[in-house]
């Protein structure tokens, strides 16, 4: 029982981390919306071409951007490895699937849907959905 | 200290077994015990099945029973083609293992048949209770019977509805191979809201193809309580292309409510005519599933109000509902919606046993439908939360191109086909 003691302090220290995390305020700043997994992309320099998508305001937390990419998986299967028709993802990196998906989105690139579905992102939303992709697609 | 997460704190205190002294900590104290958070899901269809696999991802130390009647699952997407003649009902079946040895979920195959929202107590068939710290309902609908006057359980018998997948699908495929070269197919197409806005229209599609084929003398008509539909400029364009007249739509303006069925006579009762079918198909209006509504979680039209961002219920705190029971904004009631909703419903389930801020929900759907094999047409969708609740991003989305190439619709077709391959292995994988 030698590692008992440090145990316990361990446990002590984490009863505090746990009492804020449990109660129902909304936690203070550093257990705030965790940041994106890779820093999220700077406003990008503010881009020629007029009628954007407006960018948000707020960054976009890791868990929003894994709430956006998740649904990608019902058509390109679980975690982007797809069983059929539709192209997988797991064999595509962030940067891959980020310029698609905006290639998709400008009609640069013609498709049957996902021009549809591209057009509901912004830019920094494409790619921090992007980012989730490529972090939890098999390889 | 504060790089110690919570999920660290449960390993710790599970290992030291000091459990009693942490009392005060609801679920930390069963998580010292070896058991984490219970959440119990009802439902093991498109919305229950994905909600419990994703919240084992999400984190594995919640304790997830799916309670489901049904040793197999048999899907609603796809039966279409089976009443096409296309598919197997082997191919649209799918059953549990995976949830249970890939996923560590409980899968119990009992019946729910009360909730006690105050005591988190769910009762099953079997007479055993669960416990829970948070409840899923996704029950999917259940049949608003004798709306349609003549037309209940026994009814469906004879003009099946096929509007759950198993027993009544095959009952209609084989009265569609029963019925003579010559005869009518009546569809009785439901009000709104129903479960697959495209469906019926994918099912009159299926049912021309395959008497094209083998009754090319014969024709379906279709009874609309609508005077619209989902994909409809789509859905007209390919029929008139592949089927000619052979398919003919009354609007509800037009005469297309049905008011009565007579299983006797195969009559169907109009507001200004009665039709004789050969074989009649009568979807009926629809409800959020019993259970749903027997538990109070329904309003007085029958459909469960919710939180758009974490699905939970606006009448029982505790408990979400999910998949086509929920009212979820535009989004539709569909099995890809169900499994959008499952996703991000899971997620807050997890952040809010967490304790954690729950992250802004995004949604997407896509339904695909089947003209023929090889033509297929869709509607796409993403949503986000507005003040009006879940709405479509504007911009985004819409449905297939009019007057497109074959080859598009052929595209179009093989990736139904993969979205289907895509989706139940996300679901039940
Ligand atoms: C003909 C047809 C074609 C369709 N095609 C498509 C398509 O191409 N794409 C698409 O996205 N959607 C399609 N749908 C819609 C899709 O089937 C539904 O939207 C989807 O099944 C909804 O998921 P759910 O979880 O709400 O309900 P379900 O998937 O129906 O699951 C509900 C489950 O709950 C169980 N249950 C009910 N009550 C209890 C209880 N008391 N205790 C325990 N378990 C209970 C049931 O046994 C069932 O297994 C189609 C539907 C039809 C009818």
């Amino acid at each position: 029982m030698k590692w008992r003691k440090s145990t316990i302090t361990l446990l002590l220290a984490a009863v505090g981390a746990a009492a804020t995390a449990c109660s129902t305020t909304p936690p203070p700043a550093p257990a705030a919306p965790a940041p994106a997994a890779k820093p999220a992309p700077a406003p990008v320099a503010a881009p020629p071409a007029a009628a954007k998508v407006e960018e948000p305001a707020k960054p976009i937390s890791a868990a929003a951007a894994a709430n956006m990419a998740n649904n990608c998986f019902a058509c390109h299967g679980p975690r982007g490895v797809s069983p059929g028709s539709i192209p997988s993802l797991h064999n595509l990196t962030a940067g891959n699937i980020a310029s698609l998906l905006k290639a998709f989105k400008s009609g640069e690139r013609p498709s049957t849907v996902m021009g549809r579905h591209a057009k509901g992102y912004t830019d920094a939303e494409i790619e921090a959905l992007a980012n989730h992709i490529a972090s939890v697609s098999k390889k | 200290m504060s790089r110690i997460t919570r999920r660290d704190f449960l390993k710790l205190a599970g290992a030291t077994g000091t459990a009693a002294a942490l009392g005060t900590f609801g679920l930390s104290a069963r998580a010292a015990q070896g058991k984490g958070p219970r959440v119990v899901v009802i439902g093991g269809g498109f919305g229950g099945a994905t909600c419990a696999k994703y919240l084992r991802g999400g984190d594995a130390g919640i304790a997830v029973t799916l309670v489901e009647p049904n040793l197999k699952f048999i899907t609603c997407p796809f039966s279409n083609y089976v009443i096409g003649g296309f598919r197997t009902m082997q191919s649209i079946t799918h059953g549990y293992d995976a949830l249970r040895k890939k996923h560590g979920v409980n899968v119990v195959h009992d019946t729910v048949t009360a909730i006690d929202p105050a005591a988190k107590k769910v009762k099953l068939k079997s007479g055993k209770t669960l416990d829970y710290d948070r409840l899923v309902v996704s029950p999917g609908i259940d049949f608003k019977w004798d709306v349609i006057k003549g037309y209940d359980e026994k009814a469906a018998q004879v003009m099946p509805h096929a509007w759950k997948a198993g027993p009544q699908t095959v009952l209609l495929r084989k009265k569609l191979e029963a019925m003579k070269n010559g005869g009518t197919f009546i569809l009785v197409a439901p009000p709104n809201p129903f479960r697959c806005p495209p469906g019926p229209y994918e099912r009159a599609s299926m049912v021309a193809h395959y008497l094209k084929q083998h009754k090319p003398k014969s024709k379906v008509l279709i009874l609309d309580a609508k005077d619209s539909f989902s994909k409809q400029g789509l859905f007209m364009e390919g029929w008139k292309k592949l089927y000619g007249d052979m398919i003919e739509w009354v609007p509800g303006a037009k005469g297309g409510i049905v008011k009565a069925v007579n299983t006797k006579t195969m009559t169907v009762e109009g507001e200004l005519d009665k039709y004789k079918g050969d074989v009649v198909n009568v979807i009926p209006p629809q409800s959020a599933g019993q259970i749903a509504l027997k538990a109070g979680l329904a309003d007085d039209k029958g459909w469960c109000p919710v939180d758009p961002k974490t699905f939970e219920s606006k009448m029982h705190p505790g408990i979400h509902v999910i998949g086509d029971s929920s009212i979820a904004g535009t989004l539709p009631k569909s099995g890809f919606a169900a499994n959008s909703e499952a996703k991000i419903a899971a997620a807050a389930i997890v952040a809010m046993l967490k304790g954690e801020t729950v992250a802004d929900a995004s949604y997407v759907n896509t339904c695909y439908s089947l003209i023929a094999p090889n033509y297929g047409i869709s509607v796409a969708g993403v949503y986000r939360i507005t003040e009006k609740g879940i709405a479509d991003v504007p911009g985004a989305g819409g449905v297939s191109p009019k007057e497109a190439s074959e080859g598009f619709r052929e595209d179009e077709a093989k990736y139904a086909v993969g979205w289907y391959a895509s989706i139940t292995a996300d679901v039940w994988g």
